[in-house]
């Protein structure tokens, strides 16, 4: 069985992003990730709204990161979006984009210890406990919330390299493993058993989430125009291994981040070849993303996170996905 | 002529039709940031109650579109032969 997660990116104005929101609860989508960048649409406030037009749908940051907010302010805006809709947040978070991030000179030092810290302040305060510790990274001395959370929230690792996804399957709830392709999630499979097993998890415990980028139109050609400018910025932000193991240079993917930054998009997007397509994302018609996300469910993908762009017309990507993917699944409207 | 009375002479079979039309040109338009955020709360509102398929969700959408792209909206009007609407959404 597997459950359907959608991401927005803010990038839209905050009442699209809500309108598409609603439409993603209506046609079966179980949870709704919202991207974290300085440069949208705060994810918390558009989470708020979109907590007010839904009723079931789960939600929350995903990802969120810690070094542009500290793991206390994002435990606070999860509790708060708890109280407005109890027992639908999530919390996704991870090291963050390095395209972004490096925009305002943030560097991801020690991102294993980061992460690990990060997750044990959320966990602790939004339990309400008074939190003591002395960490590598982050240190606090007796903060706790004048408010209580009704209920546990659920906290998701992005994770990509080997002791990341290690890492994330040991502390967290789920990972989110940002990757399209089987062979890497095949590959962080392994990583994730052994990280549960640290801690005496079976890896029934942990969600596996496939983040993918994704794009769907009737049209193939139409699907894979819509992506090339996700893909170049995974390509991008890739760390090396990855790069290699899919026999992309590193120059390439240097060239592509270079002139991102710069705003020339058209020398960011022309390096991307079908096969950049292919790893990075799961792009075509519904029969060929159906196709794409079976292999991915067979290899132990518990939640299938449609990721940016969706499709090149984003609402009728949505009732694509509804009418001619979820049929295969068992997913009925409204679930 | 008002924006409600236009939606009055709207067949009702009409409806779903012109109401899909209506939200392409209000997600889909370059001119997006023109809505007003109110509007576009209403509109919400009627989304997630499904009711934009109706009466009162058409007038709302039609209110939207015609300030965003009064071009498309005239030419969703033409379709329907809804001349004396044009008119209004013209001069609005």
């Amino acid at each position: 069985m597997v459950d359907f997660a959608i991401e927005f990116v803010p990038r839209d104005l905050y009442w699209k992003t809500t309108f598409y929101a609603i439409q993603a609860e209506k046609t079966g989508f179980h949870t709704l990730w919202v991207t974290d960048h300085f440069n949208n649409r705060n994810v918390y406030v558009s989470l708020a709204i979109v907590s007010a037009y839904t009723d079931k749908i789960k939600f929350g940051p995903g990802v969120t990161n810690p070094y542009m907010a500290h793991p206390i302010v994002t435990a606070q805006a999860v509790a708060t979006l708890n109280e407005i809709a109890p027992g639908r947040v999530v919390c996704g978070i991870g090291v963050g984009d390095r395209t972004t991030l490096e925009l305002v000179n943030m560097k991801l030092s020690k991102p294993l210890a980061t992460i690990r810290e990060s997750v044990g302040i959320i966990r602790e305060i939004t339990s309400g406990k008074k939190l003591e510790m002395q960490g590598e990274i982050f240190t606090v001395s007796g903060a706790k919330f004048n408010f209580q959370t009704t209920n546990r929230i659920p906290i998701f690792v992005g994770a990509q390299g080997p002791k990341m996804l290690a890492l994330a399957a040991e502390i967290g709830d789920g990972v989110l493993i940002n990757a399209s392709h089987p062979s890497d999630i095949y590959r962080a499979m392994g990583f994730i058993k052994e990280g549960a097993s640290r801690t005496g998890k079976r890896l029934d415990d942990v969600e596996i989430a496939a983040y993918t980028s994704f794009s769907v139109a009737e049209k193939p050609e139409k699907a894979e125009k819509a992506v090339i400018p996700v893909v170049a910025y995974i390509v991008a932000g890739c760390p090396e291994k990855v790069l290699q193991k899919h026999a992309i240079p590193m120059e390439t993917a240097d060239r592509i981040r270079k002139a991102i930054i710069q705003g020339k998009w058209k020398d960011a997007f022309s390096p991307i070849t079908r096969e950049m397509i292919e790893t990075f994302s799961i792009c075509g018609t519904p029969e060929t993303v159906v196709e794409k996300i079976d292999k991915l469910v067979k290899i132990g993908t518990t939640q299938l996170v449609a990721g940016s762009p969706i499709g090149p017309n984003v609402r009728r990507s949505i009732n694509l996905i509804a009418t001619k993917v979820f049929p295969h699944f068992n997913i009925k409207e409204g679930e | 002529m008002k924006l409600e009375k236009i939606v009055e002479r709207i067949p009702s079979s009409s409806w779903e039709a012109i109401s899909e039309k209506l939200i392409d040109i209000v997600l889909n338009s370059s001119n997006s940031n023109k809505m007003p955020s109110g509007l576009a709360k209403t509109i919400l509102y009627y989304w997630q109650r499904d009711q934009l398929n109706t009466k009162i969700g058409i007038q709302r959408l039609l209110e939207a579109s015609a300030i965003i792209d009064p071009e498309e909206t005239v030419e969703v009007l033409k379709e329907l032969g809804l001349q004396e609407a044009i008119a209004v959404i013209e001069s609005h």
